[in-house]
């Protein structure tokens, strides 16, 4: 089973909290107005990171999705 | 070119239509549904397998501007089960595209077959049309041509799009249409998949849908009469020139582009593809015909067929500086980095055509912003951005230096960083 997941963020939603940067500094760094830019898939290693980046959003603004298979 | 003025407003500049040789063929005949019968008999039943080869036979592809291809949309609507939605997009976002419109003023009914088609084929009982906000007669003349299809096996229901640019972006249609405003929100899932009130939908552009019903009508050999044997068919264009009245032409494929802008026009820099689009130099396009496929080895995009040759004397810098400042005032203010990154990269393009060399931050921003929205404001706008510093880099450098080569009144304040 293809087990790289994507983090996906709902933008409309996003108010630049920063909790995900703060728990997976490894994927994630924050823009000069402190939104997320994420700068790469999730390999399993990183996914209870990622799991926790998620749940940790107070605006349940970023989910993990499957990424599509590369072509 | 001739053309006749299908829609003059009093508030903005109407639009010219031509005749043209396939969607926009005798249309002075009108727009009543009686006439078009003559030419187009009803269409009762049709399943999705037959429409979607019908469609895949002429290569049909989305006019909306990202050009999918349409068989495989409707084959994904059709495959998933439980009640399905049709929506038609009649609502150009894009300030600087008629073409939908004039098709509208000219042909609702080949429009409203096509959609007619799609939803005898994914059985859906009724058929959503979104009007645009800004053309009071393209909504009057596509309402009376709707109350015209009362013996219609759907039902007709038409909802009219807010006039801004993200307007016209799919799930904002979606939005509008479960009463919600009319705004984009974040799709995670395809809305063939799962659309308007979570059921499968298959969304298209207006002249998709005129182009189904010609598909449907006069198949393969039909089609392959006009255009390219790759690309049958033609493409609705809409010219903006020295005249403030637009014009929508209809284009067959493979169209020399010296016979759509002329020769001396060709030579000055242009916009294709509209405010999200991109600027070919100037020359580019001379002794090139009008494709998708040599537009993508050219390396860019016919998006939804706007063409904005630049102004004699307009200098592309100043330009581009004021599509970007309008393009973050259409921000619809609701994902951070399009609020703050658009008006960031407007000011920072907005310095350049000043004198101010900042292309270190316009190609900071244009390479953090794309992808990070719930719609495709902020990539359309980096898209164009892109192009002007990939193809006028002189340019900037001119500016830079104190001068502008495109207009002799333009004084760019040299400002040494």
């Amino acid at each position: 089973m293809n087990s790289t997941r994507r983090l996906r963020v709902d933008w409309p939603n996003c108010e630049a909290r920063g909790l995900c940067f703060e728990l997976l500094p490894e994927r994630i760094k924050l823009d000069e107005w402190g939104y997320p830019i994420i700068t790469g898939d999730i390999p399993k290693e990183l996914l209870a990171d990622a799991q926790e980046a998620v749940r940790a959003c107070p605006k349940l603004a970023i989910r993990l999705v499957k990424a599509p298979k590369a072509s | 070119m001739s053309g006749r003025l299908v829609y003059a407003s009093a508030k903005g500049p109407g639009v010219w239509v031509t005749d043209g040789p396939w969607l926009l063929a005798n249309i002075e005949d009108g727009t009543g549904l009686l006439r078009h019968r003559g030419r187009f008999p009803a269409v009762q039943e049709v399943s999705a397998s037959e429409l979607a080869t019908a469609a895949e036979s002429v290569a049909l592809r989305g006019r909306g501007g990202a050009g999918f291809p349409f068989a495989t949309k409707l084959r994904a609507v059709a495959e998933r089960h439980g009640p399905r939605e049709v929506v038609v997009n009649v609502s150009e976002g894009e300030p600087a595209s008629y073409k939908d419109a004039a098709l509208a003023l000219t042909r609702p009914h080949l429009i409203l077959d096509g959609a007619l088609l799609a939803a005898l084929a994914v059985k859906a009982g009724r058929i959503h049309v979104v009007l645009p906000g800004e053309h009071q007669k393209v909504r009057a003349v596509m309402e009376k041509a709707i109350a015209e299809r009362a013996s219609d096996p759907v039902r007709w229901e038409t909802r009219t799009a807010t006039s801004r640019f993200v307007a016209g972006q799919a799930q904002a249609v979606l939005q509008l249409l479960t009463g919600k405003e009319n705004l984009p929100v974040t799709a995670w899932e395809p809305e063939a998949f799962s659309g308007l009130f979570g059921r499968p939908t298959l969304l298209s552009n207006a002249e998709t849908y005129a182009n189904l019903a010609m598909a449907w009508h006069f198949g393969t050999a039909g089609f392959a009469s006009v255009g390219l044997p790759d690309e049958p068919g033609t493409m609705l264009m809409t010219l903006a020139g020295e005249s403030a009245t637009p014009m929508v032409v209809e284009v067959p494929f493979g169209t020399p582009w010296e016979r759509i802008l002329g020769r001396a026009v060709l030579e000055r820099p242009v916009l294709l593809g509209g405010f999200h689009g991109a600027w070919v130099p100037g020359g580019v396009l001379s002794g090139h015909v009008v494709s998708r496929v040599e537009a993508q080895e050219l390396g860019f995009s016919l998006g939804a067929g706007i063409v904005l040759p630049l102004m004699q004397g307009a200098c592309p810098l100043r330009e581009t500086a004021r599509i970007v400042r309008y393009l973050a005032e259409q921000s619809a203010q609701r994902c951070g980095p399009c609020m703050f990154g658009l008006p960031a990269l407007a000011e920072a393009v907005s310095a350049l055509a000043r004198g101010r060399d900042t292309s270190k931050r316009v190609l900071q921003l244009t390479g953090q912003l794309p992808g990070r929205g719930a719609c495709a404001h902020p990539d359309g706008t980096v898209r164009l951005v892109v192009s002007l510093m990939r193809n006028f880099h002189d340019e900037v450098t001119a500016h830079a230096e104190g001068h502008c080569t495109f207009s002799e009144s333009h004084r760019p304040q040299a400002v040494t960083a």
